[in-house]
């Protein structure tokens, strides 16, 4: 059995070996390097280039880090790179060059995109279930574990006397069983 | 024509399957030993049938068969080699296909192993694993048929999805569903044991280590998707507390407690309705996960696209729910603990204690990944738990649970004197505080003070340890350190290698607190020859070269990167885009990197004008990323360790036994 | 002998009472998995029913155009409506925007209204969008996208023709760029007879 584990593990280790040396990127052929100049595709600039105010890249994703792409699943505002987003960067530039703060925007993309624009459900209704039911849970796992722990420290000395608990059952199954026998002979 | 034998081949495979469960059970039932000859060997047939049906596949994707609509949709003549092989993976189908192969591949490996032991628990075993395959084998011959013809030939494929064009992709799937799927061999020893009532220690003991690989598996497989997530998605982190990362994160966790409870019930014969429990609940997540991952229930970016076999999975799901619970809690009587917990500073206790903070950490991931389905659901209203959310909730438990990483294992089982408290304690304490206080030094902050202590406090509690174990052995041997710990590993690698896997923990903990709370970020555009200053790096911008491959174009930005207190360049950091012919609107990224030890330099290509007269940049530090990968490389090094067969087992199986009883502590 | 039965009954009572409390754990347990499974249920039959779009009663919903105006679609009923749903970051959107323009000019007095409502739009990009295409005809951004979750939109541009019962006639996914297509759907969603 074990020369069958070893076997497994050194295909393993060769199978991963096999895979780093012979990477996608060796096996592909590079066929012309060409200055990028002379290729007419180029990518959008995604970060704020439109903003012709003093408000800088670094403040706005200072925002935008904390909130979410309303048209993607899961991805940061400061790290989008659909137009839409660029668009919604360029409006929190604009806004914090009106001096808005930082809660001001926020409550602004709310109203605009819905709460899902957070990273996180708000405090508020229904919601509130999202954090209180994992520390809840935690709580009563945790008093249920503490009572059964305490329960068999404090009942340690009498070992003997939960041995023979532990055997009641049957012997009153026992008990009964015959009390049933008897009165059906009887009765 | 072969790719009909293909079908033919599932639909065999699925028959078989069937038939597999029923002479499994009713063998182990009738301790027939036909019927159970016949299980073991439909579970061997079954496997090589899977294994032809994914070659098959193998060969319609090399051969570019695009009147495969799999084929069709998955990938394209101009894709390496490479790809075409990951492509197996890389849709709905295909994948669902690999799951099967993977698990009947598994159910032959144990059958193999175990031919000749464990006599009453392996009809059972095989028909829980056959179960498993009928149910993926029924989705693959109903629902999704992976040698489905598009009806026509198509002159050729639409592509692979760009994103998984990336070698970290086809390393870690293979590595992510080797755990996954393996969780199934632990739950179906514990089906076993409870349906032909032997619920000693046999079947504990058996089931550690085939827990053990595949926890490695999935460990390493959450890794590399983290190193994916971090080459390719391009927002300096790694980790999103995404759905779909939290459904291969889900198990993990179950498993995780599973792998420590276990220890209990075999040293002291108690827990065992509880890790029934808990190794049901890591099966049952494996598929939850890959029911919420395919039916399109929960967005997410790396969803499958909708298919049909989400009614599948929910019957599944029931099935496996009530069926398991009615077995359950008919043999409950059988599963009465045989001793009791004698103290609160007891080893157990603190057993006790991770248990309850891995169902803690995994409730409330699991709710928090489904909370925005039932909220959409039962109010209408649409919200995102992501990060932060996951950040507050799971971030004290973690940290807790790193404290009791170094508490546990210095705490005798059943008590703990108070001498030997003190003689166990001292160092590591000292050692968390003087790494507290110089943290204190340098930030004022309360999580990565506290965080960063206990991470000092558990290294200390294996260094600790290791050199007590080898004064021991030299006492003992006169052997040299390094032979000294060797001979640990050898003699009481499942202590041993435990702690190298904590050792390997602790590294990812540093990573994550360096980057949780001293992450830098700049975005800047730049014309070529100017410079970004961040941290201690200046990077200057050279310009951008491109070039042509197979399907894309890779376009490269250069930067050269110099390190301002040395003041010499340490290197060119290309951060690069790709455009795909087949998809031109979904330009990939991949970051340029320069990497330390204390720091990653992280640069993404956000884009660029007049063909690189100018470009635009998100550049970050990460502290200390990189001991995240090598925390990695250590957990699954310890793990090894931990598993490795012990060599008085290796040497006779008749005293297995006794070497467990006397060489695991 | 008296004595030792008592015990012996009592320690059956604890016994009882213990059998009991399991069991009713374990009916919670069973129910809150059956429950969470029955969730995924509903949320399963809940996707794959907004795979599709609004069809039949168009769903009613009320908006406040950019010039500050409060429209609802109740309001709306005895005449035909064309709902556009568009964004400023949506290319083809641009393709379709002069023709719903030139139509809602021709078809204003012949009962048929247009609409456009802004899907998760900035309102400085929209309104420079509204002005670049010259657009007349009520539009407004969609809060919280409350009117493309309930018609079911899967992107923009999506457009909506609704008759003057307020019943969904047709959708179509993409912009509408020919002359043609438009007038053909117009014409489902005329009121019937002069209107007066």
């Amino acid at each position: 059995m074990h020369r069958i584990k070893h076997a497994l593990l050194f295909l393993l280790v060769g199978a991963l070996a096999f895979l780093a040396v012979l990477s996608p990127g060796n096996a592909e052929l590079a066929i012309a390097q060409t200055d990028a100049a002379s290729s007419s595709t180029d990518v959008r600039m995604t970060q704020n280039s439109a903003t012709a105010n003093s408000v800088t890249p670094n403040e706005v994703n200072e925002v935008a880090k904390e909130l979410w792409c309303p048209l993607c699943n899961g991805v940061r505002l400061d790290a989008c790179e659909l137009k839409a987003c660029e668009q919604m960067r360029d409006m929190i530039a604009e806004q914090l060059a009106e001096g808005w703060d930082k809660e001001q925007i926020k409550n602004y993309f709310i109203e605009q995109y819905g709460p899902q624009v957070l990273g996180a459900p708000p405090l508020e209704g229904f919601n509130w279930l999202a954090w209180i039911l994992p520390f809840v849970a935690l709580a009563g796992g945790g008093v249920f574990l503490w009572r059964t722990v305490r329960r068999m420290v404090t009942s340690r000395p009498q070992e003997a006397a939960i041995a023979m608990d532990g055997a009641s059952p049957s012997v009153a199954d026992e008990y009964s069983r015959r009390l049933e026998e008897e009165l059906k002979r009887y009765g | 024509m072969i790719f009909d034998i293909g079908h033919l081949i599932l639909l065999t495979a699925m028959a078989l399957a069937a038939f597999g469960i029923v002479t499994g059970y009713l063998g182990g039932r009738w301790r027939n030993t036909r019927l159970i000859q016949s299980s073991f060997n439909v579970v061997y047939v079954v496997a090589a049938l899977v294994f032809a049906a994914t070659v098959i596949l193998w060969y319609g994707l090399l051969t570019d068969a695009f009147q495969l609509s799999y084929v069709w949709n998955h990938s394209e003549r101009a894709l390496s080699p490479f790809y075409k092989f990951s492509a197996l993976w890389g849709g709905q189908a295909g994948s669902l296909l690999f799951w099967c192969m993977i698990l009947s591949a598994y159910g032959a490996v144990v059958a193999y192993v175990n031919r000749d032991r464990h006599r009453a628990l392996m009809p059972y075993v095989n028909a829980t694993l056959l179960t498993t395959s009928l149910f993926f084998l029924v989705l693959l011959v109903f629902a999704a048929d992976p040698f489905k013809r598009v009806g026509f030939v198509p002159p050729d494929g639409q592509g692979l999805n760009p994103l998984l064009q990336n070698f970290w992709m086809i390393l870690h799937p293979v590595m992510l569903y080797l755990g996954y799927v393996g969780m199934a061999v632990p739950f179906a020893f514990a089906v076993a044991a409870l349906l032909s009532k032997r619920l000693d220690n046999e079947w504990v003991r058996t089931v550690r280590r085939w827990t053990l690989i595949p926890w490695m598996f999935l460990s390493a497989g959450i890794l590399m998707g983290s190193q994916w997530a971090y080459m390719e998605l391009g927002w300096g982190g790694y980790w999103a507390w995404d759905p779909v990362e939290n459904a291969s994160f889900l198990p993990w966790l179950t498993g995780t407690a599973f792998l420590h409870s276990i220890i209990i019930q075999e040293q002291r014969g108690i827990l065992k309705v509880w890790n029934i429990v808990l190794i049901w609940l890591t099966y049952f997540l494996v598929i939850l996960g890959t029911f919420t991952t395919r039916s399109g229930i929960i967005e997410s970016v790396h969803s499958f696209a909708r298919s049909d076999v989400g009614p599948y999975f929910l019957v599944y799901l029931v099935l496996i729910l009530l069926g398991f619970l009615w077995l359950l809690f008919d043999r409950l009587p059988l599963l009465r603990g045989e001793h009791s917990i004698d103290s609160f500073t007891s080893r157990e206790a603190a057993f006790l204690a991770n248990n309850w903070l891995f169902a803690g950490i995994a409730f409330a991931t699991l709710w928090g990944t489904f909370f925005p389905m039932f909220s959409e659901l039962l109010t209408g209203q649409r919200i995102s738990v992501a990060a932060p959310f996951f950040n507050q909730v799971n971030g004290p438990l973690f940290l807790l649970l790193l404290l009791l990483m170094g508490v546990a294992p210095l705490l005798g089982w059943r008590h703990t004197s108070l001498s030997a408290f003190r003689k166990q304690f001292t160092f590591p304490i000292l050692a968390g505080v003087a790494v507290g206080l110089l943290v204190f030094l340098f930030a004022r902050s309360f999580y990565p003070i506290i965080g960063l202590a206990i991470c000092a406090f558990v290294v200390a509690t294996i260094v600790q340890e290791y050199v007590r174990g080898v004064i021991a052995r030299r006492a003992t041997t006169g052997e040299n350190a390094l032979a000294a710990v060797a001979g640990l590993w050898r003699r009481n690698g499942r202590r041993y290698g435990g702690y190298i896997v904590h050792l390997g923990i602790v590294m990812i903990g540093v990573a994550v607190i360096g980057n949780e709370f001293y992450q830098q970020s700049l975005s800047v555009t730049l014309a070529r020859g100017e410079s970004a200053q961040i941290g201690r790096y200046e990077l200057v911008y050279d310009g951008m070269i491109s070039e042509r491959k197979s399907n894309r174009i890779e376009y490269h930005a250069l930067l050269n990167a110099y390190n301002l207190d040395s003041g010499r360049r340490v290197g060119v950091i290309t951060p690069q885009r790709n455009i795909y012919d087949k998809t031109p609107d979904m330009p990939t990224s991949e970051v340029g990197l320069h990497v330390t030890p204390f720091e990653d330099v992280y640069v993404v290509l956000n884009g660029w004008e007049s063909g690189g007269a100018s470009a635009t940049f998100t550049i970050y530090i990460n502290p200390l990323t990189l001991w995240m990968w090598i925390g990695g490389v250590v957990l699954v090094l310890g793990t090894l360790i931990a598993a490795w067969p012990h060599p008085t087992q290796r040497r006779s199986e008749v005293v297995r036994s006794l070497a467990y009883a006397t060489g695991d502590d | 002998m008296a004595e030792g039965m008592t015990e012996r009954t009592v320690g059956a009572e604890v016994q009882h009472a213990h059998r009991r409390s399991v069991r009713i754990w374990q009916a919670v347990f069973t129910l809150v998995l059956v429950g969470f499974i029955a969730l995924l249920a509903a949320r399963l039959i809940q996707t794959n029913q907004s795979e599709h779009r609004a069809s039949g009663q168009a769903p009613p919903f009320t908006f406040t155009t950019f010039d500050g105006e409060t429209i609802s679609l109740e309001d709306l009923r005895g005449r035909g409506v064309v709902l556009n749903f568009w964004a400023s970051w949506c290319a083809p959107c641009r393709d379709e925007a002069p023709l719903l323009e030139a139509m809602w000019r021709r078809e204003k007095d012949n009962g048929i209204v247009f609409i456009g409502l802004d899907y998760l739009d900035q309102e400085p990009a929209a309104r420079a969008y509204l002005a670049e295409f010259n657009i007349t005809y009520p539009n407004g951004p969609d809060l919280q996208s409350a009117a493309a979750r309930r018609y079911g939109i899967k992107g923009v541009p999506e457009t909506f023709f609704i008759d003057p019962d307020g019943v969904i006639q047709e959708v179509v996914v993409g912009p509408i760029v020919s002359q043609a297509q438009m007038e053909a759907l117009l014409d489902k969603i005329r009121p019937r007879g002069p209107s007066q």
